[in-house]
């Protein structure tokens, strides 16, 4: 039985939905190509899982279920909104679970194989969200009505998608990457010892949404170079103010197209230390070489163990750290807290976007020192959208 | 003159605070006979995210019990420290020591339902479903399935039920830390409406507006929230809700401009709202403008605790009815995000007829008046602190419609 439409709901929300039919097609055909390949009847996205459904409709939220045999998908949505993509999805006040149930029961899964993306974490997507992201209430409901059908972990069959990007996708890359950039410019232009710490967090943040990111939030520490464990500020400080020798590391994120990236470079507002000089140096060594790295075909197991490896024999530690570009929560993950282990024999593609800053430290982790950005994997290695010189800036 | 953030006295809240959020959970839940109160894993507000409201609304128990993004709690009703489980690298003042998730969140929030010798316990879960004090929006709850899943798979002799009302009801209430922070968030939001006053003209890009407001608001505090903004002519139907900053879209002449301008101070959500109209007013509105002026200073007066919404809601649902008009209530509470009980035109808060009005209830009060012939609406609202005295608004602002010309 179809679901009908509530009388009532909110204020249809206007989201950036830009990209094209054809890149719809794309992304929707991928998917179902790969849930048809391991099995899978149908890929349904559920209520939670909003970053997929977002890459899959275009819609600021939404719920869809895909089936494998080439029909067309049903799409739920809010706040009466649809889009080009989806022009008329079943729409919904704040009841999802029911017409969840409804949508695959209409498409005949009642007993069918049901890949559900979002169930767990994954390898290439949602990759911190280790237990998933699906709303519980409405998914043991929907399990409720189909009690015949199995329902898996597809989070992989979506993410690989996500993993490569098109043309379309990856000039929405180069965009985010100018825009986190330019953030990045009016950080080393405005911080000064004695700067309102929250002052200048709020002209940064503004400096991106000014030139139309969608907000994400903007990572600093501004402690004194040396300070052990620098507090980390995922919103403005207070009753902060720059001080002489202040260390501003950052993660500067910007979206445009969806297409979330990230640039990072620590400003000093002093002078360089001789005993961090070195190590800056050895970064760029790692950086660059790494970067010959990235190419069709590494495994990211090659990759984590040339870099973690490199410090070694000069007496420092190196480590591996990169993560996806894209919709949110892209991965693979490579970092000191996340090792990678279930991804290194994943083969690097082109069409891939990573955000790629390495880490040098002393050997007792006392210095350290990261910067970097995003980069495309081409044909035969990968190019660089992160264009600012290397190392830390000196604000004297 | 508000202060800049670099002369911010406020550090955060203090442990007597903890305390007294913590004791007014455990008393509640012992007085419903769990024997622990469960706050699980709930799916982050960029993946749930329903409105705005709502998204933030997710972990929202947590940060109420922790002041942590991100954490699980299990708290005992018999008087035993909480267990705090997290992935974030380090505890704060309130929760020093942190169990680290450990291969799953599943598995580590059962490990220590069990370590808190709760196998057989009858286990309050909040967040499972909406309630009439929180979550108000998330009909499904925001509980993450395969982490709860799996404690339930490994606590099978537990009873499981939902606790959401109880953890709802000691957010309802305010403290005097949480209502200064509340008047602070007012302050910053009537701020960034200032703002807005100052530079919505016609030609005006929409975008650098909505960057300057929200700008303005981080430069004085406030964590970001993002504005809902609506703009149009008036008379084309329900004008376009953005909640970015658009692209290519500049103000023109005969503009309304709508919005709900929030500010996040002290991990609350603050928000002052205020109708705005690029040029002169006209006639025919003015009556609903004036009704709606009077009906929210009367609201302000009926706004008495101890007794149930019922009456309040009929009087302010019938105020316009004897000025020629028509009001509808639309109202909501303040707090960490979804904040309720939650009356708007789409659900006129039927189920919350029976719920009491307290003192220390903070809501955002923007009752809509529209014509007779519905040919124009209009709201205007602000945070408001429920007293023994009535509703005291925590900024002061003046009902009405600013007309720019």
């Amino acid at each position: 039985m179809p679901w009908t439409t509530p009388a009532a709901s909110g204020a249809t929300v206007h989201i950036w939905n830009g990209y094209s039919l054809a890149e719809r097609d794309r992304r929707w055909n991928a998917v179902r190509a790969n849930a048809a390949k391991a099995g899978m009847d149908c890929i349904f996205v559920p209520l939670g899982n909003g970053v997929d459904g977002r890459y899959l409709t275009q819609l600021r939220c939404s719920a869809m279920v895909l089936p494998t045999d080439g029909r067309a998908p049903m799409v739920i949505a809010d706040r009466r909104s649809s889009n080009a993509w989806v022009p008329e999805p079943w729409q919904t006040g704040r009841e999802w679970a029911e017409p969840m149930g409804e949508a695959l029961l209409d498409l005949g899964m009642q007993r069918a194989r049901i890949g559900v993306a979002g169930l767990k974490g994954g390898s290439v997507s949602h990759c911190t969200s280790i237990d998933g992201v699906v709303n519980h209430t409405a998914f043991e409901y929907v399990m409720s009505k189909l009690p015949n059908a199995t329902f898996e972990d597809a989070t992989d069959l979506v993410g690989v998608v996500r993993y490569v990007k098109s043309d379309e996708e990856i000039s929405f890359v180069r965009q985010s990457t100018e825009v986190a950039t330019a953030g990045i410019d009016e950080l080393i232009k405005l911080a000064r010892p004695g700067v309102d710490a929250g002052v200048l967090y709020a002209d940064v943040l503004g400096r991106l949404i000014e030139l139309r990111s969608e907000y994400f939030p903007l990572a600093l520490t501004i402690d004194a170079i040396g300070t052990e464990k620098p507090k980390r500020y995922l919103n403005p400080p207070l009753g902060r103010r720059l001080g002489p020798n202040a260390l501003i590391t950052n993660e500067v994120n910007a979206i445009r197209g969806a297409q979330l990236t990230q640039v990072c470079q620590p400003i000093l507002l002093g002078k360089i230390p001789d005993a961090w000089k070195p190590l800056i140096e050895l970064h760029k060594e790692v950086y660059e070489a790494g970067l010959a790295m990235i190419k069709p075909g590494t495994t990211f197991g090659a990759l984590t163990e040339f870099v973690n490896g490199f410090g070694v024999k000069r007496g420092v530690k190196t480590v591996v750290q990169l993560h996806g570009c894209g919709y949110g929560d892209d991965g693979p993950l490579l970092s000191a807290r996340s090792r990678g282990d279930r991804v290194r024999d994943l083969r690097i593609e082109k069409g891939n976007t990573f955000v790629w800053k390495p880490i040098a430290m002393t050997a007792d982790e006392k210095i350290q020192f990261s910067c970097g950005g995003p980069l495309i994997v081409t044909d035969r290695g990968c190019e660089t959208l992160f264009k600012r010189e290397h190392g830390m800036v000196s604000v004297i | 003159m508000m202060e800049s953030p670099a002369d911010i006295k406020w550090t955060g809240y203090s442990l007597a605070e903890r305390d007294w959020r913590w004791q007014r959970v455990c008393d509640d839940a012992a007085k419903a006979g769990f024997d622990c109160i469960f706050v699980p894993l709930c799916v982050d507000g960029r993946n749930l995210h329903l409105s705005l409201e709502q998204a933030r609304g997710t972990r929202s128990d947590c940060r109420f019990l922790t002041q942590l993004e991100n954490a699980a709690v299990i708290l005992p009703t018999d008087g035993r420290k909480p267990i705090i489980i997290s992935d974030q690298e380090s505890g704060n003042d309130w929760i020093p020591e942190l169990r680290p998730v450990d291969g799953s969140w599943g598995t580590s929030m059962a490990r220590a339902l069990i370590d808190a010798g709760m196998e057989r316990a009858r286990i309050g879960v909040s967040g499972i479903r909406r309630s009439l004090y929180t979550h108000g929006r998330a009909y499904h709850g925001v509980v993450n399935h395969s982490s709860y899943a799996e404690v339930l798979r490994l606590l099978p002799n537990a009873t499981f039920d939902n606790a959401t009302e109880v953890v709802g009801h000691a957010r309802y209430v305010k403290s005097e830390e949480q209502i200064a922070c509340l008047r602070c968030g007012s302050a910053i939001a009537a701020a960034g409406i200032d703002k807005m006053i100052e530079l919505a003209r016609p030609g005006m890009d929409e975008g650098i507006l909505y960057t300057s407001v929200m700008k303005r608001m981080v430069e004085l505090g406030s964590e970001y929230y993002p504005m809902a903004f609506y703009s149009g002519l008036h008379g084309g139907g329900r004008l376009p809700r953005f909640e970015d900053p658009t692209e290519g879209r500049t103000l023109r002449p005969m503009y309304r401009i709508a919005n709900e301008v929030d500010a996040v101070f002290g991990g609350l959500i603050a928000q002052e709202q205020q109708p705005i109209f690029l040029g002169p007013i006209p006639d025919e509105w003015k009556t609903a403008i004036d009704v709606q002026h009077d009906l929210y200073y009367a609201a302000l007066e009926h706004l008495t605790p101890g007794q149930p919404f019922a009456e309040f809601m009929d009087f302010v649902n019938g105020f316009g009815e004897k000025r020629g008009a028509k009001s509808i209530m639309l109202m909501h509470g303040r707090g960490y995000g979804d904040d309720g009980p939650l009356f708007t035109p789409q659900n006129r808060g039927a189920r919350n007829r029976d719920v009491l009005i307290e003192s220390g209830n903070v809501f955002i009060v923007k009752p809509i008046v529209k014509t007779a012939d519905d040919s124009f609406d209009t709201s205007w609202g602000g945070c408001v602190l429920v007293t023994d005295k009535g509703g005291e608004p925590l900024v002061k602002r003046t009902p009405g419609m600013v007309s720019i010309t």
